[in-house]
């Protein structure tokens, strides 16, 4: 006889819910995996460049924005360009996070309402898909570093580990925004304005370091946690040694997010079928 | 293998008996009981039969024994694989092709690559689909779409298999296609859940019923018996006719 399979016991909960959950779902490497190829296949499908789609219009962002604002820094045009390379492709992935973590239950609610799947597979399957348009963008923006110079090796390897952090925190933050939108439907509006106007404040068309301290475009990205998610993973790709104290905020950001994905898996693990 | 179920679910949706909202002190309604003190068990080889009117709490039921919905109190345990096929436009990706949704469907229960592919064959044969599972199965019609799903399901023979109404989309010969293909997985000792308002599939497939009353079981007991009962309740139930509408035809 097969064991027990699947019990329910009315009632709460337990607080570890959410991270049982994400270790199930990790397992289903197979299914997320499927399920993220088939997404990023499906926008390109009938289309006759498909995926080279991602490049070129990446190509065309890039270049568009270090002809027009390459006068706004101080640095040369090629140290502008890299820096806008880097920079929005990490930043795409960043406002991918949220916007994508609104929809992740949202978007695949006939799944979850007709398989007792673990929920962190949808999660998993829309960061895998973040990821794949983050990789063909950032090899674009490994392309011109390494056309302009700036790649030092013996710096750059300090971005592996700022990006695993970020990878993370973004599974973490995508759970928490979907269960968060699947029961106020509010929230993924807010978002979306929210980014809308992150893209000014995280430095992306400027440059951090060039705004003297205390004034207000530095306070602003001094208090934006993207520019912290985006120091330690860009400075060093741009050859410099990321400002410690980013290093510092990450952390503290880390550790408040594992609590609250805890905290909102705790309160909408079970109850996220109706909500849909 | 036993299956007791004492569900009391609360469902953020309308229906009809005023009984069953759940009202707070300030007159906000906050849910509606969809079943509520409902036990059973069942074991290998049994097959039963969920009947009762619409909104009567039989989906629901059947979403809580899938383990999509957990109770809110109450246990259930089950032992074994299930398969549901609840909801036939849920559970698949409408744009991917009858092909990639075997692969899908396959993956989610639980399968290896290799093993959805030995099963392929066999799923493309029982469906009859032929040709078409290689074109997005948002082109299908409800009929075709309810075969791939049924095919697929039923290839991986589950231990459990919980069956909502849709199965009579299917044509009259994928019917009885079906039934002996369900006679066949109970055979094999697995247990089978139906919901439908068809006296000829119930009859056909089950041994017991579960009659389901504004989230309550009213009877439970021998099909003939229980779908007897239901039908004659229905009958004594049904209001007089509203008044014909005429359809005028002037030239």
């Amino acid at each position: 006889m097969t064991e027990v399979q699947y019990i329910s016991i009315g009632g709460r909960s337990d607080y570890l819910v959410g991270l049982k959950d994400l270790v199930r779902g990790l397992s289903k490497v197979n299914l997320w995996w499927a399920f993220a190829v088939d997404e990023v296949q499906q926008r390109y499908r009938r289309s006759k460049l498909g995926l080279a789609w991602i490049v070129v219009s990446y190509v065309i962002f890039v270049a568009a924005i270090s002809i027009f604002f390459g006068g706004f820094s101080v640095k040369g045009v090629s140290d502008f360009t890299a820096h806008v390379a880097v920079n929005y492709a990490f930043f795409a992935f960043l406002i991918a996070t949220v916007t994508d973590g609104c929809a992740v239950f949202r978007s695949n609610k006939t799944w979850v309402g007709s398989m007792p799947l673990p929920h962190s597979i949808y999660v998993l399957k829309s960061v895998a898909r973040a990821l794949f348009v983050l990789g063909i963008n950032m090899a674009v923006g490994i392309f011109v570093l390494l056309a302009t110079g700036h790649l030092r090796t013996s710096v750059s390897w300090l971005a592996v580990p700022a990006f695993f952090v970020v990878l993370f925190n973004s599974l973490l933050i995508q759970t928490y925004l979907g269960y968060l939108t699947a029961r106020f439907r509010d929230v993924e509006h807010l978002m979306v304005s929210l980014t809308r106007v992150l893209f000014f404040m995280t430095p992306i068309l400027w440059v951090r370091a060039e705004q003297p301290v205390g004034s207000l475009r530095r306070t602003l990205a001094d208090l934006n946690p993207f520019t912290h998610a985006m120091e330690i993973f860009s400075a060093p790709m741009l050859g410099h040694m990321p400002d410690p104290s980013s290093w510092q905020v990450m952390g503290i950001l880390t550790g408040v997010n594992i609590l609250l994905m805890m905290g909102a898996s705790y309160l909408a693990h079970r109850r996220l079928p109706y909500w849909l | 293998m036993t299956f007791p179920v004492r569900g009391r679910v609360a469902k953020e949706l309308d229906q009809q008996a005023a009984s069953r909202m759940i009202w707070d002190e300030e007159g906000r309604l906050r849910g509606v009981r969809a079943i509520d003190d409902v036990s059973f068990s069942l074991r290998r080889g049994n097959r039963m039969a969920i009947i009762g009117e619409n909104g009567s709490g039989k989906t629901t039921l059947l979403q809580v024994l899938a383990g999509i919905m957990a109770p809110e109190t109450g246990r259930l345990a089950i032992r074994g694989r299930i398969t549901n096929l609840i909801n036939i436009n849920l559970g698949t990706q409408p744009e991917a092709t009858g092909h990639q949704n075997i692969t899908f469907r396959g993956l989610a229960a639980g399968y290896k690559h290799a093993e959805i592919e030995e099963k392929r064959q066999e799923i493309a044969e029982f469906s009859e689909l032929g040709e078409f599972l290689d074109m997005p199965i948002e082109t299908y019609s409800a009929g075709m779409r309810m075969r791939l799903v049924f095919s697929i399901a039923t290839a991986f023979t589950p231990e459990i298999l919980i069956l909502d109404e849709w199965l009579s989309a299917g044509d009259l010969s994928f019917k009885e296609k079906a039934t002996r293909r369900m006679n066949e997985f109970v055979e094999k000792a697995g247990i089978l859940i139906l919901a439908s308002h068809s006296r000829k599939l119930i009859l056909d497939n089950c041994e017991t019923a579960l009659w389901m009353e504004q989230g309550r079981v009213r009877a439970m007991g021998p099909v003939l018996e229980i779908v007897d009962a239901y039908e004659d309740a229905q009958k004594q139930k049904k209001s007089p006719p509203p008044p014909a509408l005429r359809l005028a035809v002037s030239h």
